[in-house]
């Protein structure tokens, strides 16, 4: 099968319709990377933005990486800011901090996961913001540490040292959380 | 995926989305393919799809820095 950067390469040397292919691939998890973080009406409204920038910007893409979602999660998360920024300009998010997305994911929980929940999306919600990013790209959408970094745009070891610290800090609440179970 | 690397994964699901939505999304892309074919197609159509005219600059040489910021 040919890797993303082969497709995208291909697409950016006359064949733009090879890019197609890479968005069938990776469509449901950049439409989660959206829905995630801003709701499901959001990721309705932003998707087509995310593959139009892509496409647009497809010739800044290293061929050399075989997987493109650290990009497309990159390009993804430069829209949900470009619409948060937005939201916040016409004040359609009164009293609510706009990049927070643990509201709406309490919101899908039914009452009892919400109550076991709860703690954990606290200490999440608690995190340094570059360190939840860090964390929920790989907890959520599955990244390697190196390839958080990519879809960050920060060093490889700036990566690391913010998983592990945000995962010290959800420790305890996990170990409670766990002790629940048994 | 570690113990509480899952126990995480679990608030972040999410259903699937409806297959409308993501037809919505790929006309955008279409339109653009579209756009870009057109734009490069020569006027009487019998240049073979990847292969650039000459004095062309639409390919982008490898050797060329990439961005640090996806999307930005």
């Amino acid at each position: 099968m040919e890797t993303d950067g082969a497709l995208i390469e291909r697409s950016a040397r006359g064949r733009p319709d090879a890019f197609v292919e890479v968005v069938q691939r990776h469509e449901v998890a950049v439409y989660g990377f959206l829905a995630r973080r801003a709701g499901r009406q959001a990721a309705d409204d932003l998707l087509g933005e995310v593959w139009a920038r892509a496409f647009a910007g497809r010739a800044g893409f290293d061929p050399v990486h075989p997987d493109a979602r650290p990009w497309l999660y990159g390009i993804a998360r430069n829209v949900l800011r470009a619409h948060w920024r937005a939201a916040r300009a016409a004040d359609q998010l009164p009293g609510r901090l706009a990049e927070d997305p643990w509201d709406d994911v309490i919101d899908r929980l039914d009452s009892a996961a919400a109550a076991r929940a709860r703690e954990l999306v606290g200490a999440v919600r608690a995190l340094p913001a570059e360190e939840r990013e860090v964390l929920l790209l790989v907890a959520w959408e599955q990244l390697t540490p190196a390839q958080a970094a990519a879809a960050l745009g920060i060093p490889q070891g700036t990566a690391r040292s913010r998983l592990h610290r945000a995962r010290a800090a959800l420790r305890p609440v996990l170990a409670q959380t766990a002790g629940e179970d048994s | 995926m570690n113990e509480d690397m899952t126990e995480l994964a679990r608030l972040g699901w999410v259903d699937p989305p409806l297959p409308g939505v993501l037809d919505a999304a790929r006309e955008v892309l279409w339109s653009a393919v579209a756009a870009e074919m057109l734009a490069t197609a020569p006027p009487d159509g019998t240049r073979a799809p990847g292969k650039a005219a000459a004095g062309q600059t639409a390919e982008t040489p490898i050797s060329q820095p990439r961005r640090d910021d996806p999307g930005a």
